[in-house]
Formats: structure tokens, sequence, C-alpha cells
């Protein structure tokens, strides 16, 4: 069962645009949202809750169109964005005795075993909070009222290696909870850590959307000698670069095949680069 | 609709706008005009939406789960409170001015019903204008006072003016309570009706707009 479905969602800027964007996140997995910065991927997001409005497409949360439903849909799910960004200077203590008034199933209890499991000082303001910390803090007020999936903006975004691995054993331990996590970042090694599925946008479009493994089985890397050597198979390579040993590039695997060429297994980072470098063609 | 309330006045309230019902003892002040009172009111409603913006408050707001309008209709409430308890100490000074310096006031409309009434209109024609421009774009809380402010004094500005220019309100609506009561009492239910309109449809237009806004 999938926890949520966006169907062709459109949102037009004047220099950007959203076109057709459709995925979806299953139940009990955690999706990694990728793309280069500015490909889309926080309009995506803050989409899927009507923070920005679409100018057209459907979100669907557990089975339930978001537009009819918001109020119960927001009930059973928690969005952080890049830890707490608002009211810096009031104690959590009062952040989270407000929050929990939205919440009929809030569970104080829940709350207190997460302040003690990520080590919150409900005395403390976000202020004095590292973003680490604060990120914690969103997830605690997520949980707290039993959300089965949280949407994550970023979330391991200008922490240290530590804390972002902290943070990614969290999801693990979350997800073995039960709660699902769709989460976007342009940190390679965080998806290849923790991340179930991979959703892949480029310049505001979905270009894969797969499970991690067969995403990466998907692709080939191939190296040559020479820009002479590669020029046979131009047609058939994905981002053709030079560097000082060659030329690099990416096929499909199926096509690696067909033609027998040299390929190594790709890397998330490789396949990432090279499908940017093609796109920017 | 209860919880956003209690988020209003735990997260939202600044001091200040608790402090400037307390200028409501103007009404004290011997000649003085006195729609002027009123102004206060508004400006501490500014400071909150400003605190507002400066605590990433809609951001906040709109992640719990609310309907972007309940968000909207919530301030307005707010608003609302912090008006009508600025109208009821407003009254209370007004008794406690005709008491000690009785109701007349040379430098403007008298401490009386008709005072209140048009006061209403004021605070409705304020609502009216403030919330629908906040709403279009809360970063420019600023700029949405500015007008409000200027058309709210604009408005204090006819009113006085019309207390030495048209008869009626020379001869009827200025002078001290009872005389004229009928007529004042005319006045307080016209702007009772007027403040109650225009809020509303601060209400519905400033709805409209927040729902189109990219958060």
């Amino acid at each position: 069962m999938a926890v949520l479905e966006i169907e062709n969602l459109c949102k037009r800027y004047e220099n950007f645009a959203l076109q057709n964007v459709t995925f979806r996140v299953a139940e009990g997995r955690i999706a990694g949202f990728i793309g280069r910065n500015g490909a889309g991927k926080t309009t995506v997001l803050k989409s899927l809750l009507h923070f920005v409005t679409p100018n057209s497409g459907s979100v669907r949360f557990f089975g339930q169109d978001f537009s009819a439903h918001e109020q119960a849909i927001k009930q059973k799910i928690g969005f952080v964005s890049g830890g707490v960004r608002f009211y810096p200077k009031k104690k959590l203590r009062v952040l989270a005795d407000v929050t929990r008034r939205f919440y009929p199933n809030w569970d104080e209890t829940a709350f207190k075993r997460y302040l003690q499991r990520f080590s919150l000082d409900p005395e403390k303001t976000p202020d004095m909070l590292s973003e680490g910390m604060k990120v914690k803090f969103s997830l605690a007020l997520a949980l707290s009222h039993h959300a089965e999936l949280l949407i994550l903006d970023e979330p391991t975004s200008g922490l240290d290696p530590v804390s972002r691995a902290e943070l990614l054993d969290e999801f693990l331990k979350l997800q073995k909870e039960g709660v699902s996590i769709l989460f976007s970042t342009h940190i390679i090694l965080d998806l290849e850590k923790c991340a179930d599925d991979i959703v892949y946008i480029s310049n505001g479009r979905i270009l894969a959307e797969a499970p991690m493994q067969s995403f990466l089985e998907s692709y080939r890397a191939v190296s040559f000698d020479s820009a002479e050597k590669a020029e046979a198979y131009k047609d058939r390579l994905i981002g053709l670069s030079e560097d000082k040993r060659g030329c690099t590039a990416l096929v499909r695997t199926a096509v690696a095949e067909s033609l027998a060429l040299p390929a190594a297994p790709a890397d998330l980072e490789q396949i990432m680069v090279h499908l940017e470098r093609q796109a920017s063609i | 609709m209860k919880a956003l309330l209690y988020k209003e006045f735990r997260l939202v309230t600044h001091p200040t706008t608790v402090l400037f019902l307390l200028l409501s003892a103007m009404l004290l002040i011997p000649n003085y005009p006195l729609y002027v009172t009123f102004f206060y009111c508004t400006l501490g409603i500014f400071f909150a939406c400003l605190g507002g913006r400066e605590n990433g408050d809609v951001f906040y707001t709109v992640l719990q789960p609310i309907q972007k309008c309940d968000a909207v209709r919530a301030r307005i409430l707010f608003a609302v409170v912090f008006e009508s308890a600025q109208l009821i100490l407003a009254a209370l000074f007004s008794l406690l001015r005709i008491r000690l310096l009785g109701a007349q006031n040379a430098a403007g409309m008298d401490a009386n019903l008709a005072l209140f009434g048009f006061s209403l209109l004021l605070l409705g024609v304020f609502n009216v204008t403030f919330f629908p421009l906040y709403y279009r774009n809360p970063a420019k809380v600023g700029k949405s006072f500015a007008v409000a402010a200027a058309i709210l004094f604009l408005g204090i500005l006819i009113l006085e003016s019309l207390c030495f220019i048209l008869p009626i309100f020379k001869e009827k609506l200025d002078t001290p309570d009872p005389q004229f009561f009928p007529e004042k009492c005319f006045v307080l239910l016209f702007g009772a009706i007027f403040y109650v309109g225009l809020t509303f449809a601060a209400d519905k237009i400033a709805e409209r707009r927040f729902a189109q806004l990219d958060v």
C-alpha cells in the first residue's frame, strides 16, 4: 500500500516549473528524494502539504485526497524542514505545550521518551540547540502524535558527519517501528546508508523512481582511453565527460551488455553526476 | 480553533499588545482627539503580526493539522478580542472621565456613545484594510500597517473635522451623554454593524488571499 501518491503535480514560476511530478512512497519504506540544488525538491515537498499551491495535479496520503482531508491527513504525518525554524526564543516545553493541543492523539509519555532518547532539555530554547538537535526536536514533536509518515526536507544538511550518522540511525529505528519516511537530500552517503527507494528529480522533472538496488543496477559506468574511442558509442552514452585519464560516461546496463563494453557497476554519485551532465547538454 | 487561539495568546501576543490596552486611559486626557486612543490597539495588533513574522509563525501554524483559512480566522478573532478589550477598557475610563472631568472635550469628539460608535467603524475600516493586505504577503507587514494606519488617521481627521463643520455633529453628536441619546445610540448601533460587517469581509478576503500564498 502506498502512504503517498503524487500524480502529475505541476507548479509554474517565472523561471522554473515542476512538470508532471509523479511518484509514490510505499508503506514502511524509506524513500530518498534526490536531486541537485534547485532541482525542485523543496517545492515538491511543500506542494504536498499545500504550503506551495500547485497549479495542477493530485496528492493522496493513505489513499485519501489531501485537499479534501487536509486536517485528518496532517494528524498522521510529520513535516520537518531543516530543524525548528519557528519561535527560537521560546522554551521547548512551551512549544510542545502549544503543539500538543492540535493533536487529539498526542502522547505525552512518548514525547518525554523522545526527549530522553534525543537528549533534549525541555527548558532550552531552539536558539540554544545545534542544527542536529533542532531536527531531533522536530522529530520528537512529529512522533509524539504518532505520525505514520515523516516528510523531511534536507534534514541532514548542515550537520557534521557524526550527527548525520546519528540521525540516519534514528530513521532506521523509526522504520522498524513502522514509520514510513520520505526525505530529500543531495548527500549521496545518506541515501546509501538508509534509503530503500530512490526518487530522482532534475530540473523540475522526475527522472527516476525505483528501488535503490534496481536503480543502481540499471546503469553501468564506462571509461575510454580517449575521446576518439568514445565517439563510436556517443549516441548510447549518458553524460560523457573528459578527464585526465580519458573519458567516462554512463550507459544503460542492457546497452553495456549488448555492446560488450568494458563497464563497471556505477555508484549513486556517478549516476547522479552523469545524468545531470546529460540533462545540461 | 481552540488550539489556534491558544497559540495566538501563548506565542503570538507581544507584551506591547497588552501594554497598549492600558493606553485606554488616554480617555482621561482633558482635551485630546480621543479617537487616537484606538490607534494604539491597531498598533498592538501590528506588533503581534510583526513578532509572528520574526518568529516564523506562519510556517509553524500551517504545519499544524488545520486548514490555511483557519489560521486567518484565528488571527482576526485574536484582533477582535483585543479590539473589544480596548473598547471595554475605554468605556470604563470614559465613565471615570465623566465623573472626574466631565465628558466635554475641546479638542474633538466628547467621550460619549457616538465616539464609541465611530471608533467601531474606524476599527472595522482598519481590519478590512490591514488583514487583506497582510495576508497577501505577511513578509511585508510594515507596508500593510502603514497603509491601514494612514487610512485610519484619515478617518479620524474626517470625523474630528465633522465636529466643527456639520451641525448634526456639532449640536447633537458631540455633546455629553445622555443628551440626544437616541441619535447616539443609533451611531453606536451603526458602528457595531459596520464593524462586524467589515471584519467579516476582512476575514473572507484575507482567507482567499492566504489560500493562494506560497509559504
